[in-house]
């Protein structure tokens, strides 16, 4: 097996200064290897969130380090971080977090005007995205003229459009019914199954249940990182 | 090809459509701002393009005296008119390129076909060349005529018009005060109007003795008598030395004594001129400042607008980095918003401008020039405002922690 894609060694962010402080993640270490399905579930203030924001390269560790693809994120400066986060990581928010003017082609193709050098066939590769999540037929729609289901699959498509190493998802059926939920699961595994890999953060037992790799939080520290034979 | 820049144009324009109503008002200060740095800047170069052009025209060499009635209040002075022998004084003087006297009133005159209020005036031979006129057709009046004093006349142009509708008026004849006299003559379209808003062509010139005979009669103090004296410089630099001459003259010919006032009273045009030219400036200046105070004031305008997008945007923003915008993409993002505003409104205010400064150049005869530099100026201080009222709510944005700004309800 080839080497971690993603390594967190002892990672600690601490909020606040003094009398304050507060360790929202309190010396975390885990790898990731590439084609993994894995959740981070845990309560409200388990430090979930702060992890997803640390993955994500949206905030730095105060002390320890991570490292995805090679890259040490602590020595990164922002521009650096900014251009991790387009071609690394492609984020799904538990609110789908559309542009509610532009049509669903136009917020899929968002994340391509940040990367440089700047592809030729920005379209094509949005398309070809739309299509992959089966919303071929939706590409003109506003996100006010789709369900909720069609959203999460049009930020899914977003989050694809880059081609990133890491899909990170946030509570991503959080805001949906329980067969969108479904849905928008089996999407992730079918995904998963062509070898991408897949974060999901949640507080949901069920939805973690469908995850290979299931890591637990609490009060900033791992419990427990179960991996199970899926074929069972 | 991707052209740099188009991208991000189109985007911010789409968000500046997507609140027309804000936009519009948010324009507002910014175009009018436009407007009076155009409008004045467009006027003040019209003014110096005017007094350029007039500098050394006969009409900015020129000085004008007339007699003066108003002495001192304690002891009331009889008008005295000037006389031919201080014409002939002035005539003679160092540095004049004409000088002309003559006596003028105004008269009802008739002709076969119509009849016509218009200014006649006593002249002599040098009264064309002084007055910059040319005939047009016939012949002008003569040393000849004026030994005679013949009931001769040359017609302007527009007292030609209303006297002799669509006919020749050269050989006509006129009435005035019941006098007939022959047109000799007819000058050449002087155009326009005189700088004090006077129809430069309505008049009618007899020879100066046949006036005084026949029609102004000569006055008991002073015969031989010429109401005003008109004297062209060769130059502008030689007026203030016959302006002085002229007052030398005129103290030993009318007996004053140093220490009296002058009961006479001496007109230079260019120095007149020159006091309207710099009124123009000023008003000019006074539109320019008023135009600086609006464009600052619509610049803030533009700021707190902006201000308000950026907190009004704030999960976009958030949303925006998360997906790989480095700071200077969301800088340059409101930066263009910000200038966009501003160079929409300096356009509009550019084109508002245009036609109100026609308005006023019709209205007033004021001369307006348009040239590049005053465009791109206008233009520029549209840009510039953009910049600096736009930097700071970019700046702000472009520092956005992207994990707060995802949160932001």
């Amino acid at each position: 097996m080839a080497g971690p894609l993603i390594s967190v060694r002892n990672a600690t962010r601490i909020y606040g200064k003094g009398e304050a402080r507060v360790a929202a993640l309190d010396g975390v270490s885990f790898d990731i290897y590439p084609g993994e399905f894995v959740a981070i579930i845990g309560a409200s203030g388990s430090g979930k969130s702060t992890l997803m924001n640390l993955l994500g390269a949206l905030d730095k560790p105060t002390d320890g380090e991570i490292t995805i693809s090679g890259q040490a994120l602590s020595k990164r400066s922002q521009r650096q971080l900014a251009d991790f986060r387009n071609k690394i990581v492609g984020f799904v928010f538990q609110q789908f977090q559309l542009m509610p003017r532009k049509s669903a082609l136009k917020n899929v193709m968002m994340p391509l005007q940040f990367r440089r050098p700047r592809f030729s066939d920005e379209k094509e590769r949005a398309t070809q995205r739309l299509n992959d999540v089966g919303l071929g037929d939706r590409m003109d729609h506003k996100p006010t003229q789709l369900s909720g289901g069609q959203q999460q699959r049009v930020a899914i498509a977003r989050a694809l459009v880059g081609e990133p190493e890491i899909l990170l998802a946030d509570e991503p059926t959080g805001a949906l019914d329980s067969k969108t939920s479904e849905d928008i699961m089996a999407l992730l595994h079918q995904l998963n199954d062509n070898g991408q890999t897949v974060i999901i953060i949640t507080h949901d037992p069920e939805v973690a249940d469908a995850a290979k790799r299931v890591i637990t939080l609490r009060d900033g520290k791992i419990i427990s990182d179960q991996t199970r034979d899926m074929a069972a | 090809m991707r052209i740099p820049g188009v991208a991000i144009i189109t985007s911010a324009l789409g968000s500046l459509i997507e609140r027309p109503f804000r936009t519009a008002l948010t324009m507002l200060g910014i175009i009018f701002g436009v407007i009076a740095v155009f409008v004045s800047l467009s006027l003040g170069e019209g003014g110096k393009e005017r007094i350029r052009e007039n500098l050394d025209s006969v009409s900015a060499r020129t000085i004008s005296i007339s007699p003066n009635w108003t002495g001192r209040s304690s002891r009331q002075r009889p008008w005295r008119p000037f006389t031919e022998n201080d014409l002939l004084e002035i005539q003679s003087l160092n540095g004049v390129y004409a000088a002309t006297g003559g006596l003028d009133s105004t008269y009802t005159v008739v002709s076969e076909a119509s009849d016509w209020s218009t200014n006649v005036r006593g002249i002599d031979t040098s009264y064309l060349k002084a007055q910059e006129l040319v005939m047009d057709r016939g012949i002008p009046i003569s040393d000849f005529e004026i030994q005679a004093k013949s009931a001769v006349a040359v017609i302007g142009s527009s007292a030609a018009r209303s006297l002799f509708p669509n006919q020749d008026p050269v050989g006509q004849r006129v009435k005035i005060e019941n006098i007939p006299f022959r047109i000799i003559g007819l000058t050449k379209e002087k155009g326009g109007e005189s700088w004090r808003g006077r129809d430069e062509d309505n008049f009618i010139l007899i020879p100066r003795t046949t006036g005084r005979a026949r029609l102004f009669g000569d006055h008991r103090l002073a015969r031989q008598q010429v109401r005003s004296i008109t004297i062209v410089g060769e130059n502008q630099g030689v007026l203030k030395q016959i302006e002085d001459d002229i007052d030398r003259i005129m103290r030993r010919s009318r007996g004053l004594t140093p220490d009296e006032p002058p009961d006479y009273r001496i007109f230079n045009f260019s120095a007149n001129r020159q006091a309207f030219a710099d009124t123009m400036r000023t008003v000019s200046l006074v539109i320019l400042a008023l135009g600086g105070v609006s464009l600052i004031v619509g610049g803030v305008g533009v700021m707190n607008i902006m201000l308000a997008n950026v907190t009004e945007r704030t999960r976009e923003i958030g949303l925006r980095k998360a997906l790989g915008a480095r700071r200077s993409d969301i800088l340059l993002q409101f930066l263009t918003e910000a200038i966009l505003l501003t160079v929409i409104s300096g356009i509009i205010g550019l084109i508002l401008g245009y036609f109100i400064s026609q308005t006023v150049a019709d209205m007033d005869q004021m001369k307006i020039k348009y040239s590049w530099t005053v465009i791109m100026l206008a233009f520029g201080a549209s840009f510039v405002t953009g910049i600096i009222s736009g930097f700071i709510p970019a700046f702000n944005a472009s520092r956005l922690d992207p994990v707060e700004a995802l949160r932001n309800e």
